[in-house]
């Protein structure tokens, strides 16, 4: 009985630094990913600044004159067509019904 | 004689010394062993909590390292996730003179990387012997390049700088910081220290392509009523959510300009003006509330002209009828006929049902340029003028807030900028009885869509918009002056409200040139022959709706 006791907590033990060794290694994998993540995530906020910039309808705006003779166009809702597609064939339907007092 | 005494006696004595296990229960043997794999035991599980709390302190210190960054601030992102600010690091490269050692060489491998620079002027520099910035905000590459050259003189030094990609657009809600990191107004200073402590970007409930079209319609009317400022606020009439709220003029938060002007304040939620006619509405509200009146509630042989101490209430159209049901007292905008439904609610439920909706009291709000209702006190005059919307102040945003309200069911909302779980709102508490808001949408919709109401030229096909204007003048130090302060709140679709906006043009001025397009009948007509809101912000209000409404129709239809 002493015996298996013993027995047990030396594979207890054994088992234990080689789950650790195993966690260690994959630590070590999981912060060297980390740190290649974090100038990854900068460059990414970076580019996302600068998109939020260049996309800025402000700025949209300044290239529409800039490249374009035609001014933009508002849309009237009421041409707006929903699209629905049932057994492979689109359906085109009025976006907003019109209502009664329209 | 002495041989008795020198006798040497030799005895074997029997050796009784023999091994035996130890009579005790203690088993050495046993216990050396266990007390050896004890030890390990407890070294293994220091080992491993050391190990473990290593492992915790490098994430904690990561976190901790990125936030104790001096001006660190989160960003901040609209609904969408487009940058409103960011916070962005940049590094200045110094040179210490003192710790050149070869200056010409120097000088040489400088004019390798940057060749455009003035060395004349870098060379004086060197002689100097002063620190000095070679260049500010360096690339990346320029960066690497610098960092190779491996000389000691060279510097670098870690900035953290605030943008703002969207300029003017959010100067009010966003706001502005100081020279030590202190958020000085807006959402800045409000969340100050949350702002120095998420690691996360703070999303907000603002659409940008929605803001920008509204202010493009403010600035442009701007210059057609040459008002002094305007304001334009748009909510989610069920949640508060705030999509947009603009006030004209603003600032570019980038410049870091100090704002003292007092025409700059936030006029949404600043700005505490008497609204007029607007008011109307809570009235008749208030009265269907407490089952007083129904749409069709008849007040019949209504006075042209009242009286009440030094006070003269007139109706500002004579051909008003008399005779006018509560519907016609909303559509046609009736002075007379809102103090009788004041009258018959009298001052405490009149004064209750304003401060339930919360246009009588200072909000709550997520920025913290809130400005305060002037308070009064109650009496007969102030009952008849308060039904009408005189002598009573209060915000744009709490407008906005009481015809959400009003409109959604009858359910308490709270407006706001920060976008949160849809889980906070849910389980919304009704303070308005059922019903009241299908009343009153209908009704709102008619002053918009019929010849008697005031709000024609917001009628925009497939929005079923419905609203009440109000034209109240400014007050002035013991008085009324004639400039003007011309608010339209609206609500749209009336058939299931989603939104409420609300314009105010502050001292707009009639316009000789604009073309105004009928919206109820065809043609059109030049210049504006009255100053009133049904032709100053009605207009704005619609012209917003044209440009936003595609948007907030196929954009938010999921919502």
């Amino acid at each position: 009985m002493k015996k298996i006791t013993f027995v047990t907590i030396f594979v207890l033990i054994l088992i234990t630094s080689l789950v650790k060794n195993s966690t260690k290694e994959i630590e070590d994998k999981i912060f060297v990913l980390n740190e290649n993540i974090r100038p990854l995530k900068s460059e990414l906020g970076d580019m996302l600044l600068e998109y939020s910039y260049l996309s800025s309808p402000d700025q949209l705006t300044q290239y529409q004159y800039q490249f374009f003779e035609k001014d933009l166009i508002k849309i009237d809702i009421i041409k707006i067509k929903k699209l629905t597609e049932k057994n492979n064939h689109i359906k085109a339907s009025d976006f907003i019904e019109k209502s009664n007092d329209e | 004689m002495n041989d008795k005494k020198n006798n040497v006696i030799l005895e074997e004595y029997e050796n009784e010394f023999s091994y035996k296990k130890s009579k005790t229960n203690l088993n050495i043997e046993f216990n050396r062993i266990a007390f050896i794999f004890f030890v390990f035991l407890v070294i293994s599980i220091i080992y491993s909590i050391q190990l473990f709390h290593l492992g915790s302190l490098k994430l904690e210190n990561e976190i901790k390292s990125l936030i104790t960054k001096k001006n660190y601030r989160a960003d901040i992102v609209d609904r969408n996730g487009n940058y409103l600010v960011k916070t962005v690091s940049s590094i200045d490269i110094g040179i210490n003179p003192i710790e050149v050692i070869d200056k010409k060489k120097l000088l040489i491998n400088l004019q390798l990387i940057f060749p455009n620079k003035d060395y004349t002027d870098i060379s004086k520099k060197l002689e100097k012997n002063k620190y000095f910035y070679l260049e500010k905000k360096i690339t990346a590459d320029n960066y690497e390049k610098i960092m190779l050259l491996g000389d000691k003189s060279i510097k670098s030094e870690e900035k953290l700088t605030r943008i703002y990609p969207q300029k003017n657009l959010f100067s009010h809600i966003i706001g502005q910081i100081d020279d030590d990191n202190q958020g000085i107004s807006g959402l800045e200073k409000s969340f100050n220290e949350k702002l120095k402590q998420i690691k996360e970007p703070l999303q907000l409930t603002v659409d940008t392509d929605i803001q920008f079209l509204i202010r493009k319609e403010l600035v442009k009317f701007q210059s057609v009523f040459r008002s002094k400022g305007s304001t334009a606020i748009l909510m989610n009439v069920n949640n508060g959510e705030i999509i947009s709220m603009v006030s004209y003029p603003d600032f570019d938060l980038n410049k870091r300009e100090t704002v003292s002007d007092l025409n700059f304040i936030n006029r949404a939620t600043k700005g505490v003006y008497e609204l007029g006619s607007v008011f109307k509405t809570f009235t008749v509200a208030a009265g269907l509330d407490e089952g007083l009146i129904e749409t069709d509630t008849e007040f019949l042989n209504l006075e042209k002209r009242l009286k009440c101490e030094k006070n003269v209430i007139n109706e500002y159209n004579k051909k008003i009828p008399s005779d006018l049901t509560v519907e016609q007292i909303l559509i046609r905008s009736s002075n007379i006929g809102s103090v009788r439904i004041g009258q018959k609610l009298e001052i405490d439920k009149l004064k209750s049902f304003l401060e339930k909706i919360g246009v009588l009291n200072r909000i709550d709000f997520d920025i913290e340029e809130v400005g305060e209702p002037i308070p009064f006190r109650w009496g007969k005059c102030k009952l008849a003028t308060v039904s009408f919307g005189h002598g009573i102040t209060t915000t744009p945003l709490q407008l906005a807030k009481g015809y959400a309200i009003i409109t959604n069911g009858g359910f308490e909302i709270k407006p706001s900028l920060i976008k949160r779980n849809l889980e906070d709102n849910k389980n919304q508490k009704r303070i308005i009885k059922e019903g009241v808001s299908q009343k009153i949408n209908l009704i709102l919709r008619k002053i918009v869509t019929t010849k008697e109401g005031t709000a024609g030229f917001a009628n925009i096909e497939g929005y079923e918009v419905g609203g009440k204007t109000g034209t109240a003048q400014k007050t002035t130090i013991g008085g009324y002056s004639k400039a003007k302060v011309n608010t339209f709140a609206s609500i749209f679709p009336t058939s299931e409200p989603k939104y409420v906006m609300v314009v105010l043009l502050d001292e707009p001025k009639t316009s000789e040139d604009y073309i105004y397009k009928y919206k109820n009948k065809v043609g059109s007509y030049k210049g504006t022959p009255f100053n009133t809101a049904g032709w100053t912000s009605v207009e704005v209000a619609g012209k917003i709706l044209e440009r936003i409404g595609p948007i907030l129709a196929t954009k938010y239809i999921e919502n």
